[in-house]
């Protein structure tokens, strides 16, 4: 194995996926290199898979939509969690301020 | 008027709808981009169930930044973005309580288009190979891959949604493609 080929194989295969020439400095030696070639043609071989594979889907599971929304309908279920009991205090101490109000307010002397 | 247009109207005003609080047009939004959504961060992540908790969760704070979507990008776009962040904030959640390592080959999973029957059986093999390979990769650098080779995204584009710098994805993007493919190589 060829000490030079792996240190020309990153260069090498980002030519292959980019379409670019390789690297200068390892360019004379790809040409004339055919381990080299091979692995330059198989990894273009590999870049059009991996460009074909973004219009491929995996299918998500089945449950997905239900766990998204009925997170969504927790989120609301606390929201609404805290509004009630606010709403219900906020009623007793207005009602408790309005008779206390009424009980100290002055009176006519008979 | 051609169906992509009906399409995207209709897409537009599920969108308006779901920014007005309709859970049921959002609903139909999940519907329609759950599996995108789930196949990117199947990609991104590797393990399946791992994947499956990403994209609810990306779906969830999908549509709590919904009001805040303008449409400058189109919405898969949109979702393809917070994909990624939701893919990385995992991570460091994975790495922070010592759990799974995100690089463990996931279950052998076949995409939806694996089924068709006119695949030549050499490029089912080839892509069998290349999504090992991809699973096989280093986190960091399967997301740099993914996102450039599988899904063309610029490198700007990449370093924003990760975090990093643009000479960052260009170095993990350098040593993601020699690893692949001596991965590839040594599976031949």
């Amino acid at each position: 194995m060829n000490v030079l080929c792996e240190l020309a194989a990153p260069f090498v295969a980002n030519s292959a996926v980019e379409g670019t020439d390789v690297a200068r400095p390892f360019r004379a030696h790809v040409l004339s290199c055919l381990r080299c070639q091979a692995r330059q043609v198989a990894m273009a071989k590999v870049a059009r898979e991996m460009s074909a594979m973004s219009s491929e889907a995996f299918r998500a599971p089945l449950d997905l939509e239900w766990r998204v929304m009925s997170s969504l309908e927790g989120d609301l279920a606390v929201a609404r969690s805290w509004r009630t009991p606010v709403a219900l205090g906020a009623a007793v101490l207005s009602m408790a301020a309005a008779i206390l109000i009424w009980r100290l307010r002055p009176r006519a002397q008979t | 008027m051609d169906v992509s247009k009906v399409e995207r109207e209709k897409e537009q005003e599920l969108i308006s709808r779901a920014q007005s609080g309709d859970r049921a047009a959002f609903a139909a939004l999940v519907r329609e981009h759950g599996n995108e959504v789930y196949t990117l961060a199947r990609r991104l992540v590797g393990d399946p169930h791992l994947a499956a908790d990403v994209a609810q969760e990306t779906l969830i704070r999908a549509w709590k930044a919904l009001p805040n979507f303008r449409g400058d990008a189109a919405l898969s776009t949109w979702l393809h973005r917070i994909t990624v962040n939701t893919a990385w904030t995992h991570k460091k959640r994975a790495r922070r309580h010592g759990g799974l390592s995100l690089d463990e080959v996931a279950e052998s999973e076949a995409p939806m288009s694996a089924e068709h029957p006119e695949m030549a059986g050499e490029i089912l093999e080839l892509r069998g190979r290349l999504r090992s390979a991809l699973d096989a990769l280093p986190e960091a650098q399967r997301q740099v891959v993914v996102l450039k080779d599988v899904y063309d995204w610029s490198h700007a584009e990449i370093a924003e949604a990760m975090g990093i710098s643009v000479s960052a994805t260009k170095v993990r993007l350098h040593r993601a493609r020699a690893r692949l493919a001596r991965y590839l190589e040594a599976s031949a």
